[in-house]
């Protein structure tokens, strides 16, 4: 297996490298935007979790248009669309995008962002955030449910009447759950799978229109907002009266299909030439296990862990270092993490 | 619906002092006794829809404690058990919190006691905090701490830490309420301590809010698990990071709050290859385990791993328990996997040779010369143990422990500089020594009486080999020398006593003739006792397999032995190594990788299964059959595979390797620098003296032996609680059948992987229990797809017949296709089914590539093909139909006739032009009597295209012709049924209850389809055939009545199945399985049931005695369900 062997696996993953997107992801929210216009008339847009930021490059592409000259030529900075990406993590800086490090779970960070769009709520509020996962279902399923909900919270501080949320979840066991708290704050609520999202994968997108809380809510940021429960007997559980939200499957049909294996040459008349990834993970939290496993210097019954003090500390990356956003030294995991973010 | 068997990662584990272990699997709780043997165990389920993460026993501290809980007891029930024999625990994972007793005993018991108490948030820790066993600390997912009245369910306080971050993990250490500490592992890979007796109010006091005391940063990824042990107040936590970190945070809770004001970090513990899960501190060290399936021992001073427990397949392990031990120290390890299974590991003897498992021991040879040849004795007997060794200067000397090194035999001038020896345990007790030389000699003698010796002639060149052939039940040995130009010499050597001194009786047999090559040796011989007269499986230094026939008339006239059956170099030009019979079968190893199984035949050996042993080890010695009774490997523990345990040995780059071919794990490695040495390998005499055997070998010209660590045998893979299946994702099931065994009924099923890995594996329903009957390991990539026809085979009509053959296909990534022939029989000494698998062919549409000598300078431009789906047609003649459905955008059929062993591919079409993925066939009558073959597949545009291959077959070529398949043509019917791809189809005949359908007239089948939209949906086909003159297919399609279910899972629909009359079952990652009615006029939703399996990819389902209906799902994991009978469900 060689490196080419994903550009056929995954050809979402190809494109998206040849394209110049950040991830393959960019493709989905295209792909929802095909399907539900969601970039209409959209002056102010936040992207939640948005490192490596794949979605804010299609936010910047699509709002403020592709070429970034007319953009200077016009110098009408109040007809551009407002972008702002927020993410704990810092990312390399795009064209039109206005970035906040900071925790989605924070009253401030919510202040910052209108802040931003000059006191004005957001039209578009995405979020394609995905937590670490522990391979475990059931503790995926309710950590991807605790970001979606953060993101709900957050959101609630931030967008206007009538706009949309676009995020993340995962198909799993409780999913009805997060659609019966999605629908008391959004007139309609679909389940969107985009056609770069492969079939085998659990992940679909939930879009929601036009918000509207109910009568009373006042955001609030000090308490998380939790996920429903299961009815006291468990009718829920295995009954007739789980909240099941229309599903609808977004991109053209001729587009190219993720699940498919394509050969490298697609086009006859163009030779294939493998494409490095556009940007490599920033600092993911093996690089150190790896870099010492390089070096031979993983602890076994021959030889100790390092001790903390020598040795170590020249290894050793601080846990300050957040501007340093460069690539590490090509680790054997690099370029399987592009997938998505 | 009812649930039989479940098996999923173990999520928690906790010992009860030394005598219980509890786990969790799913949502079920099991109890097994360690002290009795076999172990007995109890489970119940106890969380609903909840998978169990944690268990937590009720400590009694105390004699205060333990009165107080006599008193109680005593009151409920005057004549019940003693305190001692319960034990409360509080069982908690999810959103959910139940208190459960134990009784303990011979036979333990598991009872709820009260309802399962629900919170609002996901539970991380639960710690008791009376000796009343009332009150609990509970922290939940964001950073809350409540205290719960556990016997009322009602939550009394509630206190939330400032910092409301998510955390992966939680610990609650201290006595009470007040001074209880929270460690939180937050999401933003910080620990936090805070305490929420400590709370103050907030908001009005509508809420307590606890303040961050200390915060502890250095981990770079999200925190799993955490330790604390108070003594000498160590807290650890393991993380994404794949590090331990250990920090001094002093006393927590009670008097001393949150302990050191400044807390350092101890130790950073880099040792594992992936995330490290969780991490247990005991007054012995530390211990963690992980995503690589390898839990750690560590030694507190030096950072060093003492151990490295390694018993669990891909997926790694998730749950890790140590017990405190007993009074003598030692205690066990537990460690539960993402396969389901659950080991249990002895801490005993652990200051004592354990840290040095590797180091290896000098014989510290005496004599005079280089060592050449070394040998043990007494392998097996209950004689000393020793070795014998050849010297370059042609002597042979002994060793014994207390006696040392002593020299037995000179051989003079001839059997310097180069000879050959072998040594056979004699029945006398004795041990008969062979050794032969430059020039045609052998002397043999026994080594008691070395000067009793005989000299023997074996031409008069170079003797490449002496060997010793021990026949079954006899007394005596052959002697079979191979000189030069591939010449065997035979001699049957039998003894005598004379007055206290041995006599040698040889007799000379016919010499064996070996076939022409460049290195013509025998290397190892095996005989064979058959009613029609002996038989010889030998094998030779060029890689070949040979077969001779002791005929009597001619070994009297000396007359040389051709061989009768060759399989010329099958071992590879590095030649065969060992050859062994066990069962029927025989066994073969060779400096190939790998193991051959083979059958004998009355002329011929026909090889059954290729397996390569081990992944990288490509030089294989000696594979050995552990019998039962001749080595009780069982422990003190009981069952294990006995009689099936076949070792592997060989060599793996410098290291000389143990293997167990049936789990597929390393019981013994040794660094000797590699193969191209004379080594001896002492198989494990009892299970307390030394586990995996030893080996022996000459080194540098020193005669080495490993050190066996002191442990039992049962410890070196760890004693196997329960046994674990895929270490990952479940992808396909399949139910190939059901046979009685020792009076009990026993389900046979298949399971493919993306371990790559295929299971077959037997549940009896009634006792619950599930064994793994092979492993098969051939796929390179993840398994996707099975099929079955059960048929048995032409040939089996004259062997012994199995109870069930079926032929197995599997199918998978980089365009892999498998058929198996299996055979479960029937296993006398274990009660147990038992399954013989043998390989009929495989396929791979890149075998072209995969041959290409400069593969890797090139970049392979055809698509990595993934097979998604099979389907299989038995046309009932000797070959099959199969088809099976592309990631590459095509619909692939190949036929297989099992006697040529070979997948011919007879068809293809892109026509979805996107990946196909599932495909169903479907037979029909025609008027004239003719079958026609339907195919259906769909892609994942939604689409569903049926194909007659009655248009694509040319009928005049006869049916099973590569020739006859026409291009191919465009489906004879295409029709939409979902937005996106289709995971699933089930056909059928027949059509709805409709008075309009009935009157249609023609031939009906209903097309039922789940997709990922989580619709199921079903539509009538109906066909009507037209006579001979119209032209084309003589048929025509036509859709009628379509039932649609849009919203029948909320998530992707992955199987589909249609089960006797009525039913169609369905199956989704929502962790649903759905029944539905398919008579009426449309599908109507019948029955749903709550499954623990996560991820549900594959479903079967068949009907079995007394009415019962079965039902298994997989995933992440395994369930089996019974429905009750033909019309429950409700």
């Amino acid at each position: 297996m060689g490196r080419s062997s994903k550009d056929k696996r995954d050809i979402y993953y190809r494109l998206a490298k040849e394209e110049g997107w950040r991830a393959r992801s960019a493709f989905k929210l295209l792909q929802l935007d095909e399907e539900f216009n969601l970039f209409k008339g959209v002056r102010r847009a936040v992207d939640l979790c948005a490192a490596p930021g794949s979605w804010s490059q299609v936010l910047s592409r699509k709002l403020r248009g592709e070429e970034q000259e007319k953009e200077q030529e016009k110098e009408q900075e109040k007809e551009q669309a407002k972008i702002v990406a927020v993410d704990l993590q810092a990312m390399a800086p795009l064209p039109g995008v206005t970035q906040i490090q900071g925790d989605i779970t924070k009253t401030s960070t919510a202040q910052e962002i209108i802040k931003h769009f000059e006191g004005q709520p957001a039209d578009l509020v995405v979020c394609d955030g995905a937590p670490d996962v522990t391979g475990l279902h059931d503790v995926d399923e309710y950590i991807q449910a605790q970001l979606l909900l953060a993101a709900l919270n957050i959101t609630t501080h931030v967008l206007k009447y009538g706009g949309t949320f676009v995020a993340k979840i995962f198909r799993g066991k409780d999913v009805t759950l997060l659609y019966s708290q999605l629908r008391i704050f959004f007139g309609e609520v679909t389940c969107a799978k985009p056609r770069s999202s492969r079939n085998s994968s659990i992940e679909a997108f939930v879009v929601c229109q036009r918000y509207a809380p109910p009568e009373g809510y006042v955001p609030n940021m000090s308490n998380p907002l939790l996920d429903h429960c299961y009815d006291v007997d468990f009718n829920q559980l295995e009954g007739p009266n789980r909240v099941i939200v229309p599903f609808l499957a977004c991109g053209d049909l001729s587009a190219f299909d993720s699940d498919r294996t394509y050969p490298l040459q697609l086009d006859p008349s163009k030779e294939y030439k493998y494409t490095p990834p556009t940007q490599p993970p920033i600092r993911p939290p093996y690089e150190q296990a790896c870099r010492l496993r390089k070096s031979n210097l993983l602890a076994n019954e021959n030889s100790p862990s390092l001790p903390l003090d020598e040795g170590f500390s020249s290894l050793h990356l601080s846990a300050n270092q957040d501007a340093d956003v460069r690539p590490p030294a090509g680790t054997a995991e690099d370029g399987g993490k592009l997938d998505d973010k | 619906m009812e649930s039989v068997l479940i098996v999923t990662p173990v999520t928690a584990l906790e010992f009860l002092g030394e005598d219980y272990l509890l786990a969790g699997d799913g949502p079920v709780l099991s109890v097994y006794n360690l002290k009795t043997s076999p172990t007995t165990s109890a489970l119940l389920s106890v969380l609903q829809n909840f998978r169990i993460h944690g268990i937590r026993p009720h400590q009694q501290q105390g004699d205060k404690a333990e009165h107080t809980s006599v008193a109680k007891k005593e009151e409920e029930e005057p004549q019940g058990l003693s305190w001692q024999q319960r034990a409360h625990l509080v069982v908690f994972g999810g959103k959910a919190v139940r208190l459960v007793e134990l009784k303990m005993g011979e036979l333990p018991s598991l009872q709820p006691l009260g309802p399962l108490i629900q919170l609002r948030d996901w539970v991380l820790d639960v710690h008791w905090l009376d000796v009343r066993g009332d009150l609990l600390g509970v922290t939940l997912a964001h950073n809350a701490t409540l205290l719960l009245d556990v016997q009322k369910g009602s939550t009394l306080a509630l206190c939330s830490c400032e910092d409301g971050c998510l955390l992966y993990s939680a610990l609650l250490v201290g006595p009470c309420w007040k001074s209880l500490v929270v460690v939180g592992g937050t999401i933003f890979n910080q620990l936090v301590l805070w305490r929420p007796g400590e709370g103050t109010e907030k908001e009005g006091g509508r809420n307590m809010v606890g303040r961050v005391e200390r915060r502890l940063l250095g981990h770079s990824g999200v925190i799993f698990s955490l330790a604390y042990l108070p003594k000498p107040g160590w807290l650890a936590s393991a993380s994404d990071d794949r590090s331990v970190r250990v920090w001094d945070v002093g006393a927590l809770g009670g008097e001393a709050g949150c302990g050191a004001p400044s807390p350092t970090c101890l130790r950073v513990l880099y040792g594992h290859q992936a995330r490290v899960f969780s991490v247990k501190l005991s007054s012995a060290g530390a211990f963690s385990a992980g995503e690589d399936g390898v839990c750690l021992a560590w030694d507190w001073d030096s950072g060093k791993v003492t151990r490295a427990l390694r018993g669990h397949r891909a997926g790694g392990v998730r749950a890790l328990a140590v017990s405190l031990g007993g009074a003598g120290g030692g205690g066990y390890v537990a460690t539960g996997g993402t396969d389901g299974g659950i080991r249990l590991w002895s801490l005993k003897e652990e200051d004592s040779g354990l840290e040095d498992a590797g180091v290896l021991r000098d014989l510290g040879f005496e004599g005079v010369g280089c060592p050449k040849v070394v040998r043990v004795t007494g392998g097996r007997g209950l004689r000393q143990r020793g070795v014998v060794i050849t010297t370059d200067q042609g002597e042979v000397y002994s060793w014994e422990e207390q006696r040392g090194w002593q020299l037995l035999w000179k051989g003079g001038a001839g059997f310097c500089s180069y000879n050959v020896m072998e040594v056979l345990e004699w029945w006398s007790g004795d041990e008969m020594c062979a050794v032969g030389s430059l020039s045609g000699e052998v002397w043999l003698f026994p080594l008691s009486q070395p000067s009793a010796g005989i000299r023997l002639k074996a031409g008069t060149g170079k003797i490449h080999s002496v060997l010793w052939v021990h026949p079954t039940g006899g007394r005596g040995g052959y002697l079979l020398a191979s000189g030069a130009e591939g010449v065997v010499y035979r001699w049957q050597i039998d003894t005598e006593l004379v007055g206290g001194a041995v006599v040698l009786n040889t007799e000379p047999l016919g010499p064996f003739i070996l076939p022409p090559c460049a290195k013509r040796w025998l290397t190892t011989a095996v005989l064979i006792s058959r009613p029609e007269g002996a038989l010889w499986v030998c094998g030779d230094r060029r890689g070949s397999l040979l077969l001779y026939r002791d005929k009597a008339e001619e070994a009297k006239a000396d007359g040389a032995l051709q061989p009768m059956s060759v399989l010329f170099g099958v071992h590879g030009k590095q030649g065969v190594t060992c050859v062994c019979e066990h069962a029927g079968l025989i066994y073969s190893t060779g400096r190939d990788g790998c193991v051959r199984v083979s059958r004998l035949d009355a002329s011929a050996l026909e090889v059954l299964r290729v397996q390569r042993a081990c992944r990288g080890m490509e030089w294989l010695e000696r594979i050995m059959v552990l019998d039962p009774e001749v080595n009780p490997v069982e422990g003190e523990h009981g069952e294990r595979h006995a009689g099936e345990v076949r070792l592997i040995l060989g060599f793996h780059s410098v290291y000389f390797v143990v293997w167990d071919l049936v789990r597929q794990e390393r019981l013994l490695s040794v660094p000797c620098g590699g193969g191209h040495r004379s080594w001896s390998y002492w198989l494990p005499q009892s299970p307390g003296a030394d586990g995996a055997g030893t080996v022996v070998f000459v080194k540098h010209g020193a005669v080495m032996a490993s050190r066996a660590p002191e442990e039992t045998f049962h410890q070196q893979g760890g004693w196997e609680l329960k046994e674990g299946i895929h270490g990952r994702g479940v992808t396909c099931v399949c139910h190939l059948g059901a046979v009685r065994v020792a009076r009990q009924h026993w389900e046979i099923l298949a399971t493919g992987g993306e371990d790559t890995t295929l299971t077959v594996l037997t549940i009896d329903p009634r006792s619950r229990a599930l064994r793994v009957l092979a492993l098969i390991t051939d796929h390179i990539s993840s398994i996707r797809a099975l099929a079955v026809v059960r048929r048995p085979g032409a040939r089996e009509a004259n062997d012994t017949k199995p109870l069930l053959s079926v032929l197995l296909f599997s199918a998978g990534g980089r365009a892999q296709l498998q058929c198996y022939r299996l055979l479960i029989g029937a296993n006398g000494q274990l009660g147990l089914p038992s399954c013989q698998v043998i390989q009929v062919a495989s396929h791979r549409l890149d075998e072209q590539w995969e041959r290409r000598r400069n593969r890797h300078k090139t970049v392979k431009m055809d698509p990595e093909t993934r097979y998604m789906s099979l389907a299989v047609v038995s046309d009932g003649t000797e070959g099959v139909l199969l088809a099976a459905a592309c990631s590459d955008g095509a619909l692939r059929l190949f036929s297989l006739t099992e006697t040529s062993g070979r997948f011919q591919l007879l068809w293809e079409t892109f026509y979805h032009q996107r990946c196909v993925l599932s495909v169903a066939t479907y037979l029909l009558k025609d008027p004239q009597g003719c079958q026609r073959l339907f195919l259906f597949s769909a892609a994942t545009d939604g689409v569903i295209a049926v194909w007659d291959t009655n248009t694509v077959r040319n009928l005049e070529n006869g049916p099973s012709s590569d020739t006859c398949w026409k291009d191919p043509p465009s489906p004879c019917l295409t029709f939409p049924a979902h937005q996106s791809g289709v995971n699933t189809l089930a056909v059928w005949e027949g059509h709805w209850d409709d008075q309009g359908l009935s009157q249609a007239g023609g031939h009906w089948m209903t097309v039922a389809s789940g997709g990922d939209d989580g619709q199921l949906s079903a539509v009538c086909i109906q066909v009507q055939f037209h006579s001979k003159e119209v032209e084309g297919s003589g048929l025509t399609l036509n859709l009628y009545a379509r039932s649609v279910e849009p919203l029948a899972h909320s998530a992707p629909l992955t199987a589909l199945i249609p089960l006797g009359p009525r039913l169609l079952i369905s199956a989704s990652p929502d962790q649903r399985i759905s029944l539905w009615d398919r008579r009426g006029s449309s599908l109507r939703h019948q029955g749903v049931l709550f499954s623990h399996v996560a991820d549900i990819a594959g479903l079967t389902a068949w009907q079995g005695e007394e009415r019962q209906t079965w039902v298994a799902v997989c995933g992440q994991g395994l369930q089996l369900l019974r429905l009750e009978a033909e019309g429950d469900g409700k």
